[in-house]
């Protein structure tokens, strides 16, 4: 910590929360400040060479065998590393979120834009949430703390999260009604699987068949078989045929970002 | 963390030498043939109906951080922006990541700006909502109720939150264009948008909708890739096949274990 030497050993944890804020800034702050001292025109290599420094580290830790006993290679202990210096970098970013809804949501309040009763509620539910988030970790031994937060956030937050989730079962039934008329051969088809994979998965199913031997050849066309053989074999062959190709996809993305081929992809214009 | 073994680490290598090798060599000004991706086709198709109509589009580049199918959502996301400003349309991109937001917010003023139309540019409409996934999804829904988008694109990695997204989208009657890498995601964005990009199809966005001759060569390198991985599976079915009807031959066909892990 660059401001830990300001601070007292057995000090409150909130000074140390300013402490760390402080030393997030300072050192933000130097990185932005060398990035603009840099020329221009070398801007786009140092990216570049960054880039590829911190996917090198990645590739080689997994290329290189690991330590029988241990399953760890000397690049290992490097990746949590690196890991953290990203979760840095993202949390740069945070304030800019922020600073987006903030600004949307007081712009639409100001000026009184229709629904700012909304936007209104936006801000209220953000400061009631992050004052009870600072209660509780600054006073952890407090039940009334512990007690607000978890009411805001399992009664609230979590149970509309729930709610929404909720939706997707009736979403399910109006797309599977669309998908599955009978419009074209391939619906017709598709109809038929999934009426035998849905009655293979319920008991009334297994009752259907009931009549079809356990063991031997008649055993296949009992229901939760048929049912279980469209899922693991022509259902399982499509499903990886699918994953090889997006995988390669991926493979070839990862490749240009990291050995920078990928300009022009996102920007016209050059740093 | 898994490590790599010998076998793997060759066919890494394989795959890797042949994507790169297609890469240069279509830099060298290499004609490349890419057929027809309809979803891709309709991309301006969906832009020119929100143009006619005079109403919104929206684009949703996906629940995830920073990761490679947001990557090439942004890339498409700019193609989109691109033709939004060309025809003076609004581009709405909710977002659920604050590192996403702050690229996706240049990358579309970038598009305007290359257009020549900077001042059509509404920051507003490049929002940071929330990064939780069902804010999220009631976020985007809010949206495409309140805007009466024309046009809906979805691309990149959804969740269990996709079919509440397309389900919305269809009840408001936008034209929908959907991608994503998330194999348990597809079959509900075939069954509620009008056009879906399915699997490696995904990846072929930006090569497709630009043209580039390091995309196109990266897409030649990505089937001769494929070859290779078809072969080796047709190999280890035959192998199969062979193991299972003489056993005895298992000293002679073990090449199958050098892909065990370990």
């Amino acid at each position: 910590m660059f401001t830990g030497w300001l601070i007292r050993p057995g000090a409150p944890q909130w000074i140390w929360a300013v402490g760390v804020l402080c030393d997030f800034l300072i050192f933000g702050g130097a990185v932005f400040l060398l990035l603009q001292l840099v020329p221009v025109h070398y801007r786009k290599a140092l990216v570049a060479i960054v880039t590829f420094l911190a996917g090198l580290i990645y590739s080689v830790e997994f290329f290189v065998p690991g330590d029988p006993k241990t399953g760890k290679n000397f690049l290992t202990g490097f990746i949590e590393q690196v890991a953290d210096a990203t979760n840095v970098v993202y949390a740069f970013a945070l304030g800019l979120g922020v600073y987006s809804l903030f600004r949307f949501h007081g712009k639409n309040l100001a000026r009184k834009r229709q629904g700012w009763h909304n936007n209104l509620a936006f801000f209220v539910a953000f400061f009631v949430m992050m004052l009870a988030g600072f209660w509780q970790d600054l006073t952890p031994s407090s039940a009334m703390s512990k007690n607000t937060f978890n009411m805001l956030f399992d009664g609230t937050v979590a149970a509309l999260g729930a709610a929404m989730f909720s939706i997707v079962g009736f979403f399910i039934v109006s797309a599977a009604y669309r998908a599955f008329r009978i419009r074209s051969a391939e619906a017709t088809l598709m109809l038929a699987a999934a009426f035998v994979v849905m009655l293979g998965q319920v008991p009334i199913g297994a009752y259907i068949t009931n009549g079809l031997p356990a063991a031997g050849l008649g055993s296949l066309f009992r229901l939760e078989n048929v049912s279980y053989w469209i899922l693991n074999e022509p259902n399982m062959a499509a499903w990886r045929a699918i994953a090889f190709g997006i995988e390669v996809g991926a493979l070839a993305m990862a490749l240009r970002t990291w050995l920078s081929l990928e300009r022009g992809s996102f920007f016209e214009r050059e740093l | 963390m898994n490590h790599a073994n010998w076998t793997v680490a060759i066919l890494e290598g394989v795959l890797v030498f042949l994507i790169l090798y297609k890469i240069f060599w279509a830099r060298r000004g290499k004609d490349l043939y890419i057929r027809k991706i309809p979803g891709l086709s309709a991309i301006d198709e969906a832009v020119g109906r929100a143009a006619e109509m005079g109403r919104p589009m929206l684009f949703c580049p996906g629940l995830s951080g920073l990761s490679l199918p947001t990557l090439q959502a942004l890339a498409i996301l700019k193609h989109i922006a691109s033709a939004a400003a060309k025809y003076r349309t609004r581009i709405i991109v909710p977002t659920a990541d604050s590192v996403v937001y702050t690229i996706a917010e240049e990358v579309t003023k970038d598009a305007y700006a290359a257009q020549g139309v900077p001042e059509h540019f509404n920051p507003e409409d490049i929002r940071f909502l929330s990064d939780d996934q069902f804010a999220y999804a009631s976020g985007v829904v809010g949206i495409l109720n309140r805007e009466k988008v024309a046009s809906n694109f979805m691309f990149g990695n959804f969740f269990a939150e996709s079919l509440i997204l397309a389900e919305t989208g269809h009840q408001v009657g936008a034209v929908q264009v959907a991608g994503t890498p998330e194999i348990t995601q597809i079959p509900f964005f075939i069954t509620a948008a009008d056009y879906t990009i399915i699997g490696d199809e995904f990846y072929a966005a930006s090569a497709y909708l630009s043209r580039e001759p390091t995309l196109l060569g990266s897409l030649a390198g990505q089937d001769y890739a494929k070859a290779v991985l078809v072969f080796i599976m047709l190999a280890g079915v035959v192998t199969a096949t062979l193991l299972a009807v003489h056993p005895s031959l298992g000293e002679w066909l073990n090449w199958l274990k050098w892909f065990s892990p370990g």
